[in-house]
C-alpha cells in the first residue's frame, strides 16, 4: 500500500467513524432526531431531491452564478491588474485600498445589492464578483511586477517585437501567479455565492437550505448541508487537480 | 509670490504620492456620491446624500441607541474568538506536533475551511435556538480555521534542531514548550487570532442578518426592511470603522507582544 493510499484510508476512516457515531446516536435515540438527522437519511433525501426534486436545477443555478462571477472577476481582474502594474503610482496606491476593502466585512453590505439589483441572482453575482476580483487584481499586478528582468533582456536582445515579447515572455512568466489568484478567487466566490444564497434566500442550493431551515425539515436541512459541503469539496478538489496539471 | 508657487508645487508633489492618490480617490467618491444624492440623478432612493448618512452615524456615535445591539454583537464576537482560540490553538499544536497526524488532518481542515460557515447556521439554530448563542457558534467555527491553520503553520516553523539541542541538554517537556515552541509559534498564533476575529465578525453578523433578536447585523436588515437606506449605510460604515479599529488595535498589540506577527500581517488574504 502506497503512502498516499494509506493516508487517504486513514482520513476516510476518521470521516466514516464520525458518521457512524452520529448514525448510531440518532438511531439509538441518544440524540433526538428533531435536532440531528441520521447521515443515511440525509443522503437518501439528497438523492431523492436530485432524482425527483429540483435540487439539480438549484445546483445548476448555483453553478451558473459561480461561473458568471468567475468570468467577470477574471476579465476585469486581469485588465485592472495589468493597468495597476503599468501605472505604478496608481498601482501602489490602489493595492492598499483593495487590501483594506478585502479585509473588511463587505459581505454585510448585501442588502445594498438587494436594493440595487432586486432579490435575484444578479445581486449574488454582483457582490460575489468583488470577492473574486480583488485576489485576481492583486495577483496579476504582482505577477507582472515580479517577471524576471533577465527574461525581458533576453527578449530584447533577440529583437522581439512588443507583441512577441508579450506573447512569448510575459504571458508564460505571469500565468502561474495569475492562476494562483484565480484559485483564490474561485474559493472566495464559492463561499460568497453559497453564503449569500442562504442569507438572502435567492438563487440555488443556499436558498434550498434556507427554505428547509424555515420549514424545520430537519432531514432536508442536513441533506442541503451535505450537498453544499460536497459541492465545496468537489470544487476545491477540481481546482487542486487543475493547478497541479497547470504547473506540470 | 515665490512662496505661493513653492507651496503649490509641494502640494502637487504630495498629491503624487500613494497617500495623495488614495485621499483624492476617496474624496472623488464622496463628491460623486454627494452630487448623485443631492441631484437624484441615479436611483434617488438608493443614494442618500453623504450628509444624511453622516447625520445618522453621528446619532449612533453620540446617543445610546445602538448600545444593546453593540452589546449583543460584542458578546457573540468576543465569545466566538475565545472559543476559537481555546480549541484552535491546542488542536493546532497537537496536530502540528507530529508529522503523521498533520498529514492526515491538514487536508481535511483545508477542505473544511472552504465550506461557507454560514450554511451551518441552521444546525446551530436547531441546537441552540435563535438567541445569541447560535450566532456565537457560527462566529466560533468561522474563526477556528484561521486560528488552527496558523498555529499549525507556526508549529511547522519550529526547527527540529532546537528541540533536539534542548533535549540533549536535559530540558523537560515543559521547558521545551515554554522556551522553544511558545516563542516560535506566538507570532503565527496572534496572526491567526487577528484574522479569526475578522472571520468571527463576518460570521456572527451575517448570521444576525438571517434570524436574530438584537445585534448590529440584525439592525442592518431591520433598516433594509423599513427602507431606511441612509441609516443602513451609516450602520455599515459604523461596523467597518469598528472592525478596522479592532483590527488595528490587535495588530499593534500583537506586534508589541511578538515582533514575528508583524511579518505575517498579510496572511489574511488567504482566509
Amino acid at each position: 500500500m502506497s503512502e498516499s493510499t494509506r493516508l487517504a484510508a486513514w482520513r476516510l476512516g476518521w470521516i466514516f467513524g464520525a458518521l457512524l457515531i452520529v448514525e448510531t446516536s440518532v438511531r439509538a435515540g441518544w440524540i433526538s432526531s428533531f435536532f440531528l438527522a441520521a447521515p443515511t437519511r440525509a443522503v437518501i433525501v439528497l438523492w431523492q431531491q436530485l432524482a425527483h426534486g429540483n435540487a439539480l436545477v438549484l445546483t445548476g443555478i448555483t453553478l451558473f452564478e459561480i461561473a458568471a462571477c468567475l468570468a467577470i472577476a477574471t476579465v476585469f481582474g486581469i485588465l485592472a491588474g495589468f493597468f495597476l502594474w503599468r501605472y505604478k503610482l496608481i498601482g501602489t496606491s490602489y493595492e492598499t485600498l483593495l487590501a483594506a476593502l478585502f479585509s473588511s466585512p463587505v459581505i454585510l453590505a448585501y442588502p445594498m445589492f438587494l436594493v440595487t439589483f432586486g432579490r435575484t441572482s444578479a445581486a449574488v453575482i454582483a457582490l460575489s464578483s468583488i470577492f473574486g476580483l480583488i485576489p485576481i487584481i492583486i495577483n496579476t499586478k504582482g505577477a507582472f511586477q515580479n517577471v524576471n528582468p533577465i527574461l525581458l533582456q533576453v527578449g530584447a536582445s533577440m529583437n522581439l517585437t512588443r507583441k512577441q515579447m508579450f506573447r512569448h515572455i510575459l504571458i508564460p512568466a505571469v500565468a502561474p501567479t495569475i492562476f494562483s489568484g484565480f484559485r483564490l478567487a474561485l474559493t472566495y466566490i464559492l463561499k460568497s455565492v453559497l453564503g449569500l444564497e442562504y442569507v438572502a434566500q435567492v438563487g440555488g442550493v443556499g436558498m434550498w437550505l434556507s427554505d428547509a431551515s424555515y420549514k424545520f425539515e430537519v432531514e432536508e436541512v442536513y441533506a442541503g448541508l451535505f450537498g453544499t459541503i460536497m459541492l465545496s469539496i468537489l470544487f476545491l478538489y477540481l481546482i487542486n487537480r487543475c493547478e497541479s496539471w497547470f504547473r506540470r | 509670490m515665490i512662496k505661493a508657487r513653492q507651496n503649490t508645487s509641494s502640494f502637487t508633489a504630495q498629491l503624487q504620492t500613494p497617500l495623495g492618490v488614495q485621499a483624492l480617490t476617496l474624496l472623488g467618491i464622496v463628491v460623486v456620491w454627494e452630487c448623485i444624492g443631492r441631484t437624484g440623478l441615479l436611483f434617488p432612493d438608493l443614494f442618500p446624500s453623504i450628509t444624511e448618512i453622516l447625520q445618522s452615524l453621528w446619532i449612533y456615535l453620540t446617543t445610546p441607541v445602538m448600545i444593546p445591539h453593540i452589546k449583543a454583537s460584542l458578546y457573540e464576537v468576543g465569545g466566538a474568538i475565545i472559543i476559537a482560540a481555546l480549541f484552535g490553538v491546542p488542536l493546532g499544536i497537537l496536530w502540528g506536533s507530529k508529522q503523521s497526524w498533520l498529514e492526515i488532518v491538514e487536508p481535511l481542515i483545508l477542505y473544511a475551511a472552504v465550506v461557507p460557515k454560514i450554511v451551518i447556521f441552521p444546525v446551530f439554530i436547531l441546537f441552540l435556538g435563535i438567541d445569541v448563542h447560535s450566532k456565537l457558534a457560527v462566529g466560533a467555527i468561522a474563526a477556528f480555521f484561521p486560528v488552527s491553520l496558523l498555529t499549525i503553520a507556526g508549529m511547522r516553523e519550529v526547527k527540529k534542531v532546537y528541540v533536539d539541542v534542548a533535549r540533549t541538554i536535559g530540558a523537560t517537556p515543559l521547558q521545551i514548550a515554554k522556551n522553544i515552541y511558545l516563542p516560535a509559534i506566538a507570532g503565527q498564533v496572534f496572526t491567526g487570532i487577528r484574522i479569526g476575529l475578522g472571520a468571527a465578525v463576518t460570521g456572527a453578523l451575517l448570521a444576525e442578518t438571517k434570524i436574530a433578536k438584537a445585534g448590529l447585523g440584525f439592525m442592518i436588515v431591520e433598516y433594509y426592511g423599513q427602507f431606511r437606506i441612509a441609516d443602513m449605510y451609516a450602520l455599515l460604515l459604523f461596523i467597518f470603522i469598528i472592525a478596522a479599529l479592532a483590527n488595528g488595535a490587535m495588530k499593534s498589540l500583537f506586534g508589541f507582544l511578538s515582533p514575528v506577527s508583524r511579518r505575517s500581517g498579510e496572511a489574511g488574504m488567504y482566509f
